[in-house]
């Protein structure tokens, strides 16, 4: 029998824990926006704005004023950058921020929800995208709207192939609950269970998640639903004011997202367990510690797939993004399943070693 | 009649699971935290003048129904990247039925080698 006193302690988690998440997606998502913007603005030999330049920019939005457009149907219009930015704070209840081994933190509400239900929430922050571009009652926005839908399409599916891959391999390891992520991240990361061959897949399926990861947040080279210098901002044409600061948050928030859930899925890893530090398993300190590994890993991950891809690689078109999806990166992602696939029969067959056994760590 | 438990309890599927009056807790409480951070916000603008009009690059401003899009313009992207996969299809879309006979006795055929061999 649940008490009830048991329940309201829940949902008080749940309600402390909604604002904590919300405060630190936030700030932390333009505290890596101004990183960002910084270190692609060395990568081209400029100067670059100062990190806190994101927050100002929300700030000076909030100050514009509000336009609706007369075309646009007001109610869903104003609601889309709320729903999206909602959408993207509840993503990041669920995954873990440092892993449970060893008196982590795991993921808040990780009995409410597995990496199925994130690959769905995963959606609504475009969706909302999707559906204020069409409320908006512009061509230029339509034709934006039109692009995201195209480019979720496009990319959901090696991202479908990814996770049932993992799962899959951890399933064949004799997991329960291969899709929870503190499976995933605590009781059998993926590294730890690979042989040789499996080792080249989940090394694939990394890449490619990299490569995912820029479509899911709309940025060169796979950013034509906003386009500014064809389509004059695509979905975002007719936002201003706080409305586009909503969107604004959004992305930042679901740039720390992206990134924690590249953490989470390949280096979910802590810190505080090596003997050199000397540290006492679930101190303070050693908590401490995990937290700002965590924040550099997510700093490393933005740098290889948003800010390094952006430099590099030009806008591409929408019929461009979807071939590179459907075609090369599908076929990069199969070559990777079919790894992990073959995995432990060439471990059975040869008596070969997992990697980490072979690397000494185990 | 419907008890805490069942209430309370997380939908599985043997190997997913979620439960979604957490979701739903965490959903209005961030809605009305971003609703509030959306209420320091400057409200007002100038309606029904220059202001509220689309942004159209200076171009003519059509009649509404000219300026839609249809639907099947959403796929675009992808009927346009994945040509040559239509242009296959639509040759082997023939009409006759003794065509469709033919590839149905075919895919048949591998089918059955597949599963012999494999």
């Amino acid at each position: 029998m649940i008490e009830l006193q048991d329940v309201s302690m829940r949902i008080i988690i749940i309600i402390v824990g909604t604002i904590g998440f919300a405060a630190f997606g936030i700030i932390f998502g333009l505290f890596y926006k101004g990183i960002d913007r910084k270190l692609a603005a060395h990568m081209q030999g400029r100067i670059g704005p100062p990190l806190r330049q994101p927050f100002r920019d929300v700030v000076k939005l909030f100050t514009k004023e509000n336009i609706v457009p007369e075309n646009a149907i007001p109610w869903v219009f104003n609601l889309a950058p709320i729903m999206g930015l909602v959408g993207a704070i509840s993503i990041l209840l669920y995954l873990p921020i440092v892993p449970q081994t060893d008196g982590g933190l795991g993921p808040l509400v990780s009995v409410g929800g597995d990496l199925l239900l994130i690959l769905y929430l995963l959606m609504i922050p475009s969706l909302a995208m999707v559906i204020g571009g069409f409320s908006s009652g512009s061509p230029y926005a339509t034709v934006g709207a039109q692009r995201e839908m195209a480019t979720m399409i496009a990319y959901e599916f090696p991202l479908a192939i990814i996770i049932i891959s993992i799962a899959w391999r951890l399933s064949i390891e004799g997991n329960a609950n291969v899709f929870a992520l503190t499976t995933i991240s605590s009781t059998a990361p993926v590294w730890s269970v690979a042989g040789p061959l499996g080792f080249i897949g989940f090394a694939i399926l990394l890449l490619v998640l990299i490569i995912v990861t820029p479509a899911e947040l709309s940025k060169i080279p796979f950013d034509s639903p906003e386009a500014e210098t064809e389509i004059a901002g695509g979905l975002l044409t007719e936002y201003s004011g706080r409305n586009l600061a909503m969107f604004y948050l959004t992305d930042g928030v679901k740039t720390v997202v992206m990134a924690s859930l590249i953490v989470a899925l390949f280096f979910p890893y802590n810190l505080s367990n090596l003997s050199i530090l000397g540290l006492e398993s679930g101190s303070y300190l050693a908590f401490a510690v995990d937290i700002i590994f965590y924040l550099v890993k997510i700093f490393l991950v933005i740098v290889f797939s948003v800010t390094l891809i952006r430099v590099a690689i030009a806008r591409l078109k929408i019929d461009q993004i979807v071939y590179t999806y459907w075609v090369p990166l599908t076929l990069l992602a199969l070559v990777g399943l079919i790894c992990i696939m073959w995995d432990p029969e060439t471990m059975a067959q040869f008596g070969l070693p997992r990697v980490v056994e072979w690397l000494g760590f185990v | 009649m419907i008890t805490w438990e069942s209430f309370l309890e997380t939908f599985e599927t043997g190997s997913g699971f979620w439960n979604p009056l957490i979701w739903i807790t965490a959903i209005i409480v961030a809605f009305l935290i971003i609703y509030i951070l959306r209420g320091y916000g400057k409200k007002e603008y100038k309606e029904n003048t220059e202001q509220t009009k689309v942004f159209l690059s200076g171009n003519p401003e059509y009649e509404k129904e000219q300026m839609h899009i249809k639907g099947s313009n959403v796929y675009w992207g992808f009927t346009e990247s994945l040509k040559w996969v239509y242009k296959t299809l639509d040759k082997m879309h023939t009409g006759n039925v003794s065509d469709y006979i033919l590839w149905f006795v075919i895919i048949m055929g591998i089918l059955f080698i597949l599963v012999g061999v494999i």
